[in-house]
């Protein structure tokens, strides 16, 4: 109906009749043109290599917990191979169902779009369905929960209600999955990390009862910008 | 017509499908953690009430949702939390009932950054490989995100039109594309990033809807409710840009011109078998396919090279049914075109 209308106001000029270049179709010419066309590709690199250059920021993106490392959803590969092969697309933090996966905002520029876990608002659970959901590989979909390597929790022993002597507490030992293994307990029921088992879901750190800054906190390798974070 | 409805409504379906996402995401989570009634309950009469609750019945809704429990139906949890996995990802990257499609584009840049090639990423391409060998430039033209955005625009050029501002129609070389294309594989594989994914158009724009719905959830769970603009970032700037550009200067330019995904897209679709062809003894040359056509292109030369999008706008467009979708052996076409040099 409106084409008719259509077809009258944007009226063919003879220029716009087709297209002169539609041919570039086949690989060697493309490949010849780039060669002819060194000066504009150069260009163009230089433009990306700039605009990557304005992305990326050297203040810490939010999500990122300072010398406590970024943690990754479990199986997620080594950083420098994880930030190169994942495309940002959405899919683990779409299959997590408790919803510990965040996603990194444009401000943090390189990791923007990369998936990040707060253990202290919302700890994975160890479901490992981001592994299955990832279409890139960065996440590996795991079998078990013992082989997710995120971090290592770190007790905290002044802050520690049971090292400190200050209170009755258990919720960390309670409700780690890996209990026994990752943390057992010492005099008086105090908590101990064994680095060789925790996998570091955080659950732990969800729930300490020591609130402002937790007694109990997930420490990652991941993110850290110097030699603070060689502990993992 | 009818060509044209059905695309609009595939495009359409393809939004609301990246906007459903994080609101079935969010859906369960809240079942799961048995929040979902409490929630609906709290968000009645609000956006993200009513989603909520359309969900839930369309869940419970299709049989085999609910059980009978205590003498009353209830959800079948197990079963409706399966189910509301069904989608996940955008455009840029998605999960439907299980079956992964991931961007050819994506999949060659996570190649060119990591430099390895795992059986996932070839898993999630081959369907879109598949259907870009078969259809040619199909993504572009029904389910790319940007191109509805674009479409759109083009609604206003026309109504500028009407009112006799004659908006700009630039050209450019469309080897440009296939130069951003090549350098920025280039800059991934020398950067050990992605760059491509960030400046591509239905990337960002999947991305910001999805970021924008799920904001909608979080920003309820502070008891805020109401529109807000707050899950959109910066990157929806250059998604305007282009928009303002494709406006006053020159008609669908990103996708003719500067697309990465477009170019690898056309080089996929090149030696398509499904095409638009003219039957010349019916054609009247009465030219109108050529301004209707959103790629620039000239359907009445009957050489609809790898840039057609297939998009169909032409034949529907044709006053004298000469322009149909034919199917031809790439091979007879492409010897065909050389034989007879093309024109310039």
């Amino acid at each position: 109906m409106s084409r008719d209308e259509e077809a009258r106001v944007e009226e063919p000029r003879l220029e716009e009749m087709g297209d002169e270049d539609e041919r570039v179709t086949d690989r060697r010419e493309v490949l010849r043109l780039a060669g002819r066309h060194a000066a504009k590709f150069a260009v163009a690199a230089a433009a990306l290599l700039g605009f990557e250059g304005l992305r990326r920021s050297d203040e810490p993106p939010i999500g990122a917990r300072g010398d406590l490392g970024i943690v990754r959803p479990p199986g997620s590969l080594d950083e420098e191979d994880f930030l190169a092969s994942c495309m940002r697309c959405t899919r683990c933090a779409d299959a997590c169902e408790p919803q510990c996966i965040r996603l990194f905002g444009p401000e943090a520029g390189a990791l923007h779009g990369t998936p990040y876990i707060v253990p202290a608002e919302q700890a994975c659970t160890l479901c490992l369905a981001c592994g299955v959901a990832c279409p890139t590989g960065s996440i590996l979909p795991l079998e078990k929960m013992t082989q997710a390597a995120m971090g290592v929790a770190e007790v905290d022993e002044r802050l520690c209600v049971v090292h400190n002597g200050t209170g009755v507490c258990g919720a960390c030992f309670t409700v780690c999955p890996l209990r026994n293994r990752a943390i057992t307990q010492d005099y008086r029921d105090s908590p101990v990390v064994h680095a060789d088992a925790c996998v570091g879901c955080g659950l732990c750190e969800e729930a300490c009862i020591v609130r402002d800054r937790r007694a109990i906190r997930v420490v990652s390798s991941r993110g850290v910008a110097s030699v603070g974070g060689e502990e993992a | 017509m009818k060509l044209q409805l059905l695309r609009r409504g595939v495009q359409i379906l393809v939004i609301l499908g990246i906007l459903a996402v994080p609101a079935l995401t969010r859906y369960n989570n809240y079942l799961a953690s048995r929040e979902l009634d409490r929630q609906m309950e709290r968000w009645e009469g609000t956006l993200p009430g009513a989603t909520l609750e359309v969900i839930d019945a369309a869940m419970r809704g299709l049989p085999g949702g609910e059980m009978e429990r205590a003498g009353s139906w209830q959800r079948d949890r197990d079963r409706v939390l399966a189910r509301a996995a069904v989608l996940r990802g955008g455009a840029w990257s998605a999960e439907i009932a299980g079956v992964s499609m991931t961007d050819p584009l994506a999949v060659v840049e996570s190649v060119a950054a990591a430099r390895q090639l795992p059986w996932v990423l070839i898993v999630g391409a081959i369907i879109p490989v598949l259907a870009t060998l078969m259809l040619g430039r199909v993504f572009c033209s029904w389910i790319c995100p940007m191109g509805l955005l674009l479409e759109g625009v083009d609604k206003l050029r026309r109504l500028a039109h009407l009112l006799e501002i004659r908006p700009r129609n630039q050209r450019a070389s469309r080897r440009i594309k296939y130069g951003l294309l090549g350098t920025g594989l280039v800059v991934a594989a020398v950067l050990s990033a992605p760059v491509l994914g960030y400046i591509y158009p239905p990337a960002i724009l999947s991305r910001e809807l999805h970021d924008a719905a799920l904001t909608v959830f979080d920003r309820a769970e502070i008891g805020r409710f109401g529109v807000s603009l707050a899950g959109f970032s910066f990157m929806m700037i250059p998604i305007g840009l282009i928009a303002l550009v494709e406006l006053t200067v020159s008609r669908r330019w990103w996708c003719r011109y500067v697309c990465p995904g477009g170019a690898l897209y056309s080089l996929l679709g090149w030696a398509r078998p499904v095409r638009v062809r003219l039957a010349s003894e019916q054609c009247t040359a009465c030219a109108a396919c050529v301004p209707a056509c959103p790629m620039g292109l000239n359907p009445m030369k009957n050489a609809m090279g790898a840039e057609c999008d297939n998009c169909g706008v032409c034949i529907s467009t044709c006053n004298d049914d000469a322009l149909s979708y034919g199917i031809e052996s790439p091979l007879a076409d492409l010897l065909a075109r050389r034989g007879t040099g093309g024109t310039t």
